[in-house]
C-alpha cells in the first residue's frame, strides 16, 4: 500500500547530487587515461557523453521519492559504461576488469526497463530475463576471460581461441533471444496502462522497444553471419541513449500536462451534474479514480452506499482526506499521482469540504440499503412463524379434534338412539371447530403453496370463490419462497375484498412469467371504484411487496371492474 | 388392515372403528419405514395411511405400494383433499378421507 507521507530522504545515498562529482570524477579519470593511450577523440567525447547524460537523468529521476530504485540503475549505468572503457589502459589488470565488465550496463538497462517504475520485476518471465542479462554479460565475460587468446588477459587459463570464439556466439545467441523477450514482455505491458502511469511511462517504453529492436537486429545479424558488425553495434548503443531520455521525457511531459493546484481549485468547486468521484478523476488525469467514504463504523462504501474494500498491494495508491482530524474519505488512484506530492495534497485540501457531503450522502445510502436489508429480513422472519404455526395447529390442536370426532362418531352408531343423537350433535360442533381451524391455518401459510406452487395454490382458492374464477399461469417453474407467498396473498386478498365489496359475478387471475419478473393480476368485472385503503389489506401488503422491492397498483374506475397488479423482480 | 398414522390416540380409535365393523386389523405403524416393512410382513389387503409421516408422506408411500397385487390404499389426513392439489389422485390410492369423517361406512364406500 502506497502511502502519501514521504518523509525527507537523508543519507549519502539518498542525496542524489553526490552522485555527480562521483560520475564526474571517473569520467575524467577514463578521460586521462583515453588521452595518455592515444584513443581517438570522438570516441572519448561519445563515451564521456553517453555517461554524463545518464548520470544527469539519473539525478532528475532520483528526485522522485518512488523511483529511487530506477535513478540508481541509470547512475549505475553510466559507471559501466566508463568502466567498459577501461579496456583501453596499457594495464593487464585494468584491461582485464574492463574486458569482464564490458557488457554489463546492458544488464542494468534490462533490469532498470524491466523493474520500471516499482523497482519490482514485472512478472516471473521478466525476473528470469533479468538474471539471464547478468548472466550473459558478466558471466559470460567471465567465461571468455578464462578463455581468451589475448596477451593482457591475466585471468586466462589457457589460450584457446576456438572456445573464445564459441562463448562470443553463444554470448550473441543469449542477448538476441534476450532482446526479443524484453520486446515481447515491453509490448505487453504497454497494453496494460491507461492514465497518468501510461503517461509518464509510454516514453521508456517507446524507447526500450527501439533499443531492443536495434538489439536484436545487431545480435542477429551477428548471429547469421557469424562476423562482428561494428556499424550496427554502435547504432544499438546510441539507440539505447533514448531509455534514459525515455524516462525523464515521461517524467516532465507528466508534469506539463498535470494541472496546476489553482486550476483543480476551480475545477472541483464547480457545481456540476457529475459526481465528485469524476471531478477529481479528470482534474488529475487519473480515469481509474476512486473514492472509498468512510463510514462512523469503519467501514468504506462509494458513493451510492454500497461496500468497498480497499486495495491492497503498490498498484494503487491511497491518499486519506481528512477534516479536523477525522478521516472522511479515501482517494484511490494511480500511484503515478504520488510523483508531484503538491498536487495531491491540494485535491486533498480542496476536495476535503465536498468529500465530506458526499460522505454523508453514502452513509444515509448505506444506512437505507440496511434497513432494506432488515425489512426483507422481518418479513422472511414473519414467514418462517406463520409456517410454524400452521405446523402447530395442524399437528396439535387439529389433530386431537380430528381423532375427538372419530371418536364421537363410533360411539353414536352403537350407541341408545338418545344418545346417539346428543353425540352426533357434539360431532357436527367438532367438524365445524375442524373447519374454522383448517380456514385459520390456510391463511396462515397454505400448505398447498408450499408442497405444490403457487398455480396450485391459487387454482385452490379460484375454488372456493363464489362465482366463477378462472387462473391462467405461464409460471412453470418454483419461485423464491417469499415471492409465492406474496404473490398468494395478493390473490387471496383480492379475492377476498372482491367477495366483500365488488358485487362481481366473475373474476379472473394471470400469472405472467417473464424473464426477469413475476407480474400478478386479479381482475374482476365488479362495481369498481376500489383504492387502497390505509390500514387495508392490501395495504398490509404494499409493505410486504416492497420488501421484495415489488410494486402493486390498483386500477378501478366506476363501473369498469377492479384490477389489482403486482410486480415482483425475479429473475429465472 | 393395516393402519399408518403417527398420531397413537387416532391409531387406536381407528382401529377399534374398524374392528367394530368387522374388518381384522393385522397391524399397525407409526411411520414410512414401518409401513412398508409391516406390508412385506403381513401382506394386508387394505391399508389406512396418513398423508403426513414423519420420516416422509403417505402419497410416496402409497407409489411404493402400487402393485397388481398390492393392497387397497386409503389416504386420510387431517386437511381436505383440496389441500394436496392433484396428488391425491396422481398418488395410485383408491381414495381420500378426511380424518375427521372417518367412519366404517366411508372407508367401505372407497373399498368396493
Amino acid at each position: 500500500m502506497a502511502s502519501t507521507a514521504v518523509a525527507p530522504s537523508r543519507g549519502v545515498t539518498r542525496d542524489p547530487v553526490l552522485l555527480l562529482p562521483l560520475v564526474v570524477a571517473a569520467g575524467l579519470a577514463v578521460g586521462w587515461l583515453a588521452v595518455r593511450e592515444h584513443v581517438s577523440g570522438p570516441r572519448i567525447a561519445a563515451d564521456l557523453a553517453l555517461a554524463w547524460s545518464l548520470a544527469a537523468a539519473s539525478l532528475v529521476v532520483l528526485e522522485r521519492p518512488r523511483w529511487r530504485r530506477p535513478g540508481l540503475l541509470l547512475a549505475a549505468t553510466g559507471f559501466a559504461l566508463l568502466a567498459a572503457d577501461l579496456e583501453w589502459a596499457t594495464s593487464h589488470v585494468l584491461w582485464t576488469l574492463g574486458f569482464v565488465l564490458e557488457g554489463l550496463w546492458a544488464a542494468f538497462l534490462v533490469q532498470l526497463v524491466l523493474t520500471f517504475p516499482e523497482g519490482r520485476s514485472w512478472s516471473g518471465v521478466a525476473r528470469i530475463a533479468i538474471v539471464g542479462a547478468y548472466t550473459v554479460t558478466l558471466g559470460g565475460q567471465l567465461v571468455a576471460a578464462f578463455v581468451a587468446p589475448d596477451a593482457r588477459d591475466v585471468l586466462s587459463l589457457a589460450s584457446h581461441p576456438k572456445a573464445a570464439h564459441t562463448v562470443d556466439r553463444a554470448q550473441e545467441l543469449a542477448g538476441a533471444a534476450l532482446a526479443l523477450t524484453v520486446l515481447v514482455l515491453v509490448l505487453q505491458r504497454g497494453r496494460a496502462w491507461r492514465g497518468p502511469t501510461r503517461r509518464t511511462q509510454e516514453p521508456l517504453l517507446l524507447a526500450a522497444a527501439a533499443t531492443a529492436v536495434a538489439g536484436l537486429v545487431w545480435l542477429g545479424w551477428v548471429t547469421a553471419a557469424d562476423a562482428r558488425v561494428s556499424t550496427l553495434e554502435t547504432i544499438a548503443r546510441a539507440v539505447a541513449v533514448t531509455i534514459p531520455l525515455g524516462i525523464v521525457a515521461g517524467i516532465s511531459w507528466s508534469r506539463i500536462r498535470q494541472p496546476q493546484a489553482s486550476e483543480l481549485v476551480v475545477e472541483l468547486r464547480r457545481e456540476a451534474a457529475t459526481t465528485m468521484r469524476e471531478r477529481l478523476a479528470r482534474a488529475l488525469g487519473d480515469p481509474t479514480l476512486d473514492v472509498a467514504y468512510r463510514l462512523p463504523d469503519a467501514r468504506y462504501v462509494d458513493a451510492d452506499g454500497r461496500p468497498l474494500e480497499l486495495p491492497e498491494g503498490s498498484e494503487r495508491a491511497l491518499t486519506t482526506v481528512t477534516t479536523g482530524g477525522e478521516e472522511i474519505a479515501v482517494l484511490i488512484h494511480d500511484p503515478a499521482l504520488l510523483d508531484d506530492p503538491a498536487l495531491v495534497e491540494s485535491v486533498r485540501a480542496t476536495a476535503a469540504l465536498v468529500l465530506e457531503n458526499e460522505r454523508l450522502a453514502a452513509e444515509v445510502r448505506s444506512q437505507l440499503a440496511e434497513v432494506r436489508r432488515s425489512r426483507g429480513r422481518i418479513v422472511a422472519a414473519a414467514d418462517a412463524e406463520r409456517r410454524r404455526i400452521e405446523r402447530n395447529l395442524h399437528d396439535g390442536a387439529q389433530q386431537r379434534l380430528v381423532t375427538l370426532s372419530v371418536v364421537l362418531g363410533l360411539e353414536a352408531s352403537r350407541a341408545h338412539p338418545a344418545v346417539a343423537r346428543v353425540l352426533s350433535r357434539a360431532q357436527d360442533e367438532v367438524e365445524d371447530a375442524i373447519a374454522e381451524l383448517r380456514e385459520l391455518a390456510r391463511g396462515i401459510h397454505p400448505t398447498l403453496l408450499r408442497d405444490e406452487g403457487l398455480q396450485p395454490a391459487v387454482e385452490a382458492l379460484a375454488r372456493r370463490a363464489p362465482w366463477p374464477v378462472t387462473v391462467q399461469s405461464t409460471v412453470r417453474d418454483r419461485l423464491p419462497e417469499a415471492v409465492e407467498l406474496a404473490a398468494y396473498f395478493v390473490v387471496s386478498e383480492a379475492l377476498t375484498n372482491i367477495v366483500k365489496h365488488a358485487s362481481a359475478t366473475k373474476a379472473s387471475v394471470l400469472l405472467e412469467r417473464e424473464p426477469a419478473t413475476v407480474r400478478v393480476t386479479v381482475t374482476d368485472d365488479g362495481a369498481g371504484g376500489a383504492r387502497i385503503e390505509p390500514e387495508s389489506g392490501l395495504a398490509g401488503l404494499r409493505d410486504r411487496l416492497e420488501a421484495l422491492d415489488a410494486t402493486l397498483s390498483i386500477a378501478s374506475e366506476a363501473g369498469q371492474g377492479t384490477t389489482v397488479c403486482a410486480e415482483f423482480p425475479c429473475g429465472s | 388392515m393395516l393402519i399408518v398414522d403417527d398420531h397413537q390416540p387416532f391409531r387406536a380409535v381407528a382401529r377399534e372403528l374398524l374392528e367394530a365393523a368387522g374388518y381384522v386389523v393385522a397391524g399397525e405403524a407409526a411411520d414410512a419405514a414401518e409401513a412398508l416393512a409391516a406390508v412385506a410382513a403381513e401382506s394386508p389387503d387394505a391399508v389406512l395411511l396418513d398423508v403426513q409421516l414423519p420420516d416422509g408422506d403417505g402419497f410416496t408411500v402409497a407409489k411404493a405400494l402400487e402393485a397388481p397385487d398390492g393392497p387397497a390404499v386409503v389416504l386420510i389426513s387431517s386437511r381436505e383433499a383440496d389441500d394436496y392439489g392433484a396428488r391425491v389422485a396422481s398418488s395410485g390410492a383408491r381414495g381420500f378421507i378426511p380424518k375427521s369423517k372417518l367412519s366404517a361406512a366411508t372407508f367401505a364406500a372407497l373399498l368396493e
